[in-house]
């Protein structure tokens, strides 16, 4: 009221020092209820992290990463080499398959179905496609390429985990290129560009950095997938770089595998490759998202 | 506003090139010759995760005798490995239950090949009680949940001089779909007349009792809970340190789950025409009565012969040499007539 007095108007106290004790007391207290929530919130992420790591890295040396996997649950010490190789192999072969359809997919979806009955159909689909179980996706490759070439591949492995893939891919991509104001469009266009110009040269740039982190969330999942690999890609104890060459194996498959076994030694070798896993993820996470920040256009 | 046409590239498939140029690497397989008669190449096998860990160790211990072929098993479970099987997807198939009608296995298509045993044990969880002693319609009370407590007199009847605590009975059993439920679970319905649960893979447990993922959840599931009773494989128990109780046999004697009672109750068993034998129960004073067999199944034609020799060598090796490591993981070797028999149904299945 004072300041009415005064004349000239004063910016409002936002500094909470002079509210009223049941103010305070509501701002205190609401603001330590979402500090625990946050807390709680963290903490099992923060113990999942710890007890993967406490536990996983007494298995790591120089040979865990290179050497082939024993054989046998009881044989102590490392090798995950080909679980390594086989990971990265079928994970970037999914994501060569899923990612480039997905975003075209999302492009098609944005800026051409629109909301022509097709488009409402692949989108329905997306999203029934999203909830469906992994190991659906691993029995639908099974039946449909497993079990025609007669053979357990890596590569089948690859196709299960695209598929599964796809779908994130698909939606997480529209909701980026919805994100993109309709001005930058119109523009692109009234410079004379055409509409293919326009999207690859302007839409999609402008919602790289959303792209790439939609893509990278189905990557990491698609990652951890245990169940259609199992059922897909069978196992190896060695080295398989051709993914169409007999059966492969991946360090989710290794994780179940030797971590259902009673023996020390296996169970450390469960450990460290969570640990490797996590870890894969984790640097694979960074590098996209320093690619992302690079080619994202400047903000404005 | 600065625009690249790379950066759409950059953006949607850097990501994924990381991956490719990360693959590039890797080391390959050289395909040297075999020496002497020694098939080189690769088999696949699949099937039961029960023998799983002797198979690793035999397989391990066999790329030291011909490291030129590779062996894989796969313990995708009996039921997976019978329909791989017959849907030629892997080379032999493990398993611990005989092919049925709905296995996907042509009948006459294969060939049963026993390869080790290795009893059920019934461990507890009750601290201060050791050496339990069960007979069987007891433990078929037990498990569908007609007796509660340690103390009951039943369990009392056969534990002269041991004090049971008035603890109440946690049954501890199989989440998943498992031979070792059916085993054990088969051996309850044809040794007493009390058992009214039924036999198979899955059958269901009385309200109360916790499962547990594979064997190594139920022997968790033991280890953390007073009371709890349950049945798990040797080699489970072994390494956990479970408590095993001494079951009563078909001739009324308490024996504990020893490979020793185990080698015995396949002496004592009837062995049926394809090599198929049922271990359960089996006559003789020193048998342990809850035995699991196991099998690998053999194609009777292999279209290529080299996968057929790779077959038939590793497979002679597990039930020759091999099964001196047997007893090293917790499974039970075949005793001798037995062991010929599979020799030479090996012999005539691939020549």
């Amino acid at each position: 009221m004072t300041t009415l007095q005064n004349g000239g108007p004063t910016p409002p106290d936002l500094s909470g020092r002079n509210l009223s004790l049941r103010r305070a007391v509501a701002d205190r207290g609401a603001t330590a209820l979402i500090g625990l929530c946050v807390l709680i919130a963290a903490l099992p992420l923060a113990l999942v992290a710890w007890q993967v790591v406490s536990r996983g890295a007494s298995a790591w040396s120089l040979a865990w990463f290179f050497e082939e996997i024993p054989r046998n649950y009881r044989t102590e010490g490392p090798g995950m080499g080909p679980a390594i190789l086989g990971t990265l192999l079928i994970t970037g072969m999914a994501a060569l398959m899923a990612i480039p359809v997905g975003v075209l997919g999302a492009v098609y979806l944005n800026e051409y179905g629109k909301n022509k009955p097709l488009a409402r159909f692949i989108r329905t689909m997306a999203d029934v496609m999203t909830g469906v179980p992994s190991i659906m996706m691993g029995l639908f490759i099974y039946v449909g390429y497993v079990l025609v070439i007669g053979d357990k591949t890596g590569f089948g492995g690859a196709l299960a985990l695209a598929s599964l893939m796809l779908p994130i891919v698909i939606r997480s991509t529209e909701e980026m290129l919805r994100l993109v104001p309709d001005e930058l469009r119109q523009a692109s266009s009234g410079l004379g560009a055409r509409k293919w110009r326009t999207v690859m040269g302007v839409v999609l740039p402008a919602a790289s950095s959303g792209i790439t982190s939609g893509s990278l969330l189905a990557v990491a999942r698609a990652a951890g997938e245990t169940a259609p690999i199992i059922v897909t890609v069978g196992l190896t104890y060695i080295y398989k770089p051709d993914l169409f060459d007999g059966q492969n194996t991946t360090l989710a498959a290794q994780i179940f595998r030797n971590a259902s076994q009673p023996f020390a030694a296996s169970q450390e070798r469960a450990w460290g490759a969570a640990l490797t896993l996590i870890t894969i993820v984790f640097l694979f996470t960074i590098l996209s998202r320093i690619i992302a920040s690079r080619f994202a256009i400047d903000k404005r | 506003m600065k625009l690249n046409r790379r950066a759409i590239f950059g953006g949607i498939t850097a990501g994924t090139l990381a991956f490719g140029l990360a693959a590039c690497g890797g080391g390959d397989d050289s395909d040297t010759g075999a020496d002497g008669d020694m098939v080189s190449g690769e088999i696949n096998g699949s099937g039961a995760s029960f023998p799983d860990a002797y198979y690793a160790a035999a397989i391990e211990a066999y790329a030291e005798v011909n490291p030129d072929l590779i062996v894989t098993y796969n313990a995708v479970g009996s039921g997976t490995g019978k329909s791989e099987f017959g849907e030629g997807l892997n080379d032999f198939a493990g398993t611990d239950s005989l092919v049925g009608d709905d296995d996907g296995v042509e009948a006459g298509s294969f060939q049963y090949i026993p390869t080790v045993a290795a009893p059920i044990t019934v461990s507890y969880n009750l601290p201060g009680v050791e050496g339990l002693q069960l007979d069987q319609d007891t433990l078929a009370n037990i498990f569908q949940g007609a007796i509660t407590t340690w103390n009951d007199p039943a369990i009392a009847a056969t534990n002269e001089g041991v004090t049971l605590p008035d603890t109440a009975i946690t049954i501890a059993h199989r989440s998943d779909g498992s031979g070792t439920t059916a085993n054990f679970t088969k051996f309850l319905d044809e040794a007493t007349d009390v058992w009214t649960l039924g036999s198979g893979d899955e059958v269901t447990w009385p309200e109360g009792s916790i499962g547990g993922e594979k064997n190594t959840g139920v022997a968790q599931v033991i280890t953390q809970t007073e009371g709890a009773i349950g049945y798990v494989d040797l080699a489970d128990a072994t390494e956990t340190g479970l408590m095993t109780a001494s079951i009563e046999n078909a001739e009324g004697a308490f024996i504990q789950p020893t490979l020793e009672a185990t080698t015995a109750a396949l002496d004592g068993a009837e062995v049926n025409e394809d090599l198929s034998y049922n271990p359960l129960n089996a006559a003789g004073a020193e048998t342990y009565p809850i035995v699991a067999p196991t099998y690998i199944l053999l194609h009777t034609e292999y279209e290529d012969e080299t996968v057929a020799a790779g077959v038939k060598e590793f497979v002679n090796y597990l039930i020759t040499d091999g099964q001196d490591i047997a007893t090293d993981n917790y499974f039970a070797p075949l005793p001798d007539s037995l062991r010929e028999q599979a020799v030479t149904a090996l012999n005539d299945t691939i020549a």
